[in-house]
């Protein structure tokens, strides 16, 4: 108890609070822009930290990253660009509920879903950061080889009406993944190796810009085809029921509770993050929702349970990273890298002598990542009216002002490497045209996003699993939580499809 | 039509002038305390490399007055940073937080890298720690290679990556012992201690930082340093030397120096290699590098590249036997 109160003294002072504030709402933006990520947000603050005090400085790296999480979902769901990679599960449902018109529900209870997805993990991280941290380690190359199958198999879920599809894209989003240099012997790996070896692109796809391109621009070509063949009627806002009900969000308790425990877990594991972590929790709902008897919406209708589940999962992840970052001194994710860093700087060790030796430290963090939670719930809320007015730009206005954004994100990703920045550009531009045409006929986007996401994380993981087990390539079948991964991946695979033949009959 | 034509190669003819001209009182009176000194840091923000150049920027801030900013550009192992400065201005405004990254991934053919660069100063060493899990049953160096040689192959020996500082003083190693160990690369530090704390890994190379972060899970087995660790709780982990091995010798750390394009004028090289020296040399940066381990190793200009030459001699056998050699020139 008293170390709880000196960790409570060392943020209760008037700066903390100011700079938290400031944290959060610059967060919430960087955030919303496409292309701005959480780790570059956080990355930007911490010459900032390093001149505060340690627990207000790291106060003020959390306010920034879960508010840069949050963020994410407010152009996700008004124009179908995930303001960064977190938020691209969110754009499914929450594009569609802004097409009927509840663009204000849709990011309202997108707010109350991200404020759940922060308390929730926050929890997790003060009761059981040891234990979970524990359970992390017993995940090695093998183990994320086969949830990154599992990732992959989710593909059946998020493919629409034709898993065929799905697949295929899924495939050419792998496709796309293993572009660019091999992850153990630095070879190149692209077409025209011999021009394209002294390029930005001899190192891969840039992710965020493929998905700005992808989501962002292809809607730019499709509203401009639209504007060709005659007005896009678009349902006018209706900003009233903001929050959802209460008793809608009791209902939707088994999709809450999934996605919290989806996040924190996806998140505690190193090499993981946020992007995969949405697809699970997603996929879990959409299986929960078909199995209520009607008593939640389907998803991929425009169903708040759509955008409740990736917006609780991917701030869930936010104290989940954590978990890994104090208890063991490894990052979750690339964000909590940074703080890992703003903490050494200060002269911190985390790891597992934090909690032995520094407990009021940790107890002062956990405290700031409440605050920060609250924060952005605020400053969310104060915005949810605001942002809805957006829609009513008219069109000829707001596709440039999209097409714009979506560039200067690109461009913005590689941060002063200006040369990489018009490479990102222009995969920008032809992944834009690439999506254009997809959607124009009927394919889905999300598993090429699976397959970029998912690819590299399984190839580099199933070949270091291999080379550990000395070639062995049935090291697999000998770990019990490969066997378990691989069961659920042939499962989410061919249930859909025995589901639907059951339903032609 | 020719008069245009000849008015227009005059105006052209001006304005490069024109260019050459400022460019040329630019250099006269460098640094220009309107501009700010960019350090172009190839890893990313928060990592070990990241916070050297971050104190040092301020130092280097404090002794001389001009603004130093620090930039993280990352991909590539540290290419895309590194060719970044080798695509701007040789003007002296923008240095390379280079190192034993550098040399790797020049040698890698990633980037032109050490070839197109020029010397400014060297910094200092993080030495790098040989690790495995506490309850494994090797207590010393000796014991962990009697039982590699016992069953070749069998014992894997991870690093942080292959082209990086760890990659190549993992594969030194190896061969040093006749290669029976499976080296095993994993994407970042983060990843292979996880792996290693997680008994997926058996022996792990570490920084030091990361090993104190888990001493209580650790048993460090040797510093692949001439000197005993500066840090107290790894200051009794034996050197290669102590540890029985005392012919062995591989570039065990990362290294750590400022680099600037070739080409970059005499004045500005030197008024940077100064103010470095002055930044290292600050109270604070020496504690700076006291809390953290690191080894100091400062050579400036000529100096620095005489310095260099060694570990380039050093990497370029380990990485040949590696098949990671692809410099073509």
């Amino acid at each position: 108890m008293d170390t709880l109160l000196q960790g409570f003294m060392q943020i209760a002072n008037v700066s903390t609070i100011v700079w938290m504030a400031i944290g959060s709402i610059v967060g919430i933006i960087l955030g919303a822009l496409p292309g701005l990520t959480a780790t570059m947000g956080i990355a930007l603050m911490m010459p900032i930290s390093f001149r505060l005090p340690t627990a207000t400085g790291i106060g003020l790296l959390l306010a920034v990253y879960c508010g840069a999480v949050s963020g994410a979902s407010i152009p996700a769901i008004l124009i179908g660009i995930p303001g960064n990679p977190n938020a691209i599960v969110t754009v499914e449902d929450g594009l569609r509920m802004t097409k009927k018109g509840k663009a204000g529900q849709a990011i309202g209870g997108a707010v109350v879903a991200s404020f759940i997805g922060g308390i929730g993990s926050m929890l997790a991280l003060m009761l059981f950061s040891p234990l979970i941290a524990k359970f992390t380690l017993a995940f090695g190359p093998a183990e994320k080889a086969t949830l990154a199958l599992v990732g992959l198999a989710i593909i059946a879920s998020v493919s629409g009406d034709n898993i065929w599809k799905g697949l295929l894209m899924g495939a050419f989003g792998m496709c796309l993944a293993f572009l660019g240099t091999d992850p153990f012997s630095n070879q190149l790996r692209i077409p025209f190796s011999k021009y394209l070896a002294t390029t930005p692109l001899s190192k891969g796809l840039d992710l965020t810009s493929t998905l700005i391109g992808l989501f962002g621009v292809s809607e730019v070509f499709i509203g401009l085809k639209k504007s060709f063949v005659g007005g896009q009627h678009v349902e006018p806002v209706k900003i009233d029921h903001i929050f959802p009900p209460f008793k809608k969000i009791l209902s939707m308790w088994k999709i809450i509770l999934s996605s919290l425990g989806i996040g924190i877990l996806i998140g505690a594991i190193p090499g993981t993050g946020a992007s995969i972590a949405v697809f699970m929790a997603y996929n879990m709902a959409k299986n929960i929702a078909e199995h209520s008897n009607g008593k939640l919406e389907k998803l991929g209708t425009g169903a708040l349970e759509g955008v409740f589940a990736p917006e609780v999962a991917n701030n869930a992840v936010t104290g989940g990273a954590l978990i890994p970052t104090l208890a063991l001194g490894i990052p979750g994710d690339s964000s909590t890298a940074v703080l890992l860093g703003a903490l050494i700087i200060k002269g911190v060790t985390p790891g597992f002598q934090l909690f032995t030796t520094n407990m009021s430290l940790v107890y002062a963090i956990f405290i700031t990542l409440l605050i920060a939670n609250i924060f952005m719930a605020l400053f969310q809320l104060l915005g949810v009216r605001l942002y809805p007015k957006v829609l009513e730009v008219p069109q000829q206005i707001l596709l440039p002002l999209v097409l714009i954004l979506s560039f200067v994100g690109a461009y913005a990703v590689a941060g002063q490497a200006t040369a990489v920045g018009i490479y990102n550009l222009g995969i920008a531009l032809v992944m834009g045209l690439i999506g254009y045409f997809l959607k124009r006929d009927g394919y889905p986007i999300a598993p090429i996003v699976l397959g970029l996401i998912l690819g590299g994380m399984f190839e580099e993981n199933f070949r270091r699993a291999v080379k550990l087990a000395g070639g062995n390539y049935l090291t697999f079948f000998t770990k019990p939580i490969c066997l378990l991964f691989m069961a659920l991946a042939i499962l989410s695979i061919i249930l859909p499809i025995i589901a639907k033949k059951r339903g032609k009959r | 039509m020719k008069r245009s034509a000849i008015i227009l190669s005059l105006l052209i003819a001006l304005i490069v002038s024109g260019t050459f001209s400022a460019k040329a009182v630019a250099e006269a009176i460098y640094p220009d305390p309107e501009k700010n000194i960019t350090i172009v840091v190839p890893h990313a923000a928060g990592g070990g490399t990241d916070l050297i150049f971050r104190k040092l920027a301020e130092e280097m801030k404090k002794v001389s007055g001009v603004n130093f900013l620090v930039t993280n550009i990352t991909g590539a192992g540290s290419a895309t940073g590194t060719n970044e400065v080798i695509n701007n201005e040789a003007d002296g405004y923008m240095l390379l937080a280079a190192g034993t990254h550098t040399t790797a991934a020049t040698m890698q053919g990633l980037t032109d890298g050490y070839k197109k660069l020029d010397y400014i100063a060297a910094l200092n060493w993080d030495p790098f720690i040989v690790a495995v899990r506490k309850d494994k049953p090797w207590t010393s160096l000796q014991e962990l290679v009697a039982d590699a040689k016992s069953r070749p192959g069998k014992i894997s020996l991870g690093n942080a990556g292959m082209g990086g500082a760890t990659g190549v003083a993992s594969v030194g190693l190896n061969l040093a012992f006749g290669k029976v160990f499976n080296v095993v690369p994993f994407n970042g530090g983060a990843d292979l201690i996880a792996s290693v704390l997680g008994g997926h890994c058996d022996v792990g190379i570490f920084s030091q930082s990361e090993v104190v972060a888990n001493i209580n899970s650790f048993r460090p087995l040797v510093i692949l340093s001439e000197d005993h660790s500066p840090l107290a709780s790894l200051a009794s982990v034996p050197t290669l030397d102590e540890a029985g091995y005392p012919e062995i010798t591989v570039p065990g750390g990362s290294f750590r120096s400022l680099m600037v394009k070739k080409g970059t004028p005499e004045v500005a090289k030197k008024w940077l290699a100064d103010t470095a020296e002055k930044a290292f040399y600050s109270a604070s940066f020496q504690k700076f590098m006291k809390d953290n381990g690191l080894i100091p190793a400062f050579y400036k200009l000529e100096a620095f590249a005489e310095y260099d030459k060694g570990i380039i001699a050093d990497y370029e056998v380990i990485l040949k036997e590696a098949g990671l050699y692809k410099m073509t020139n």
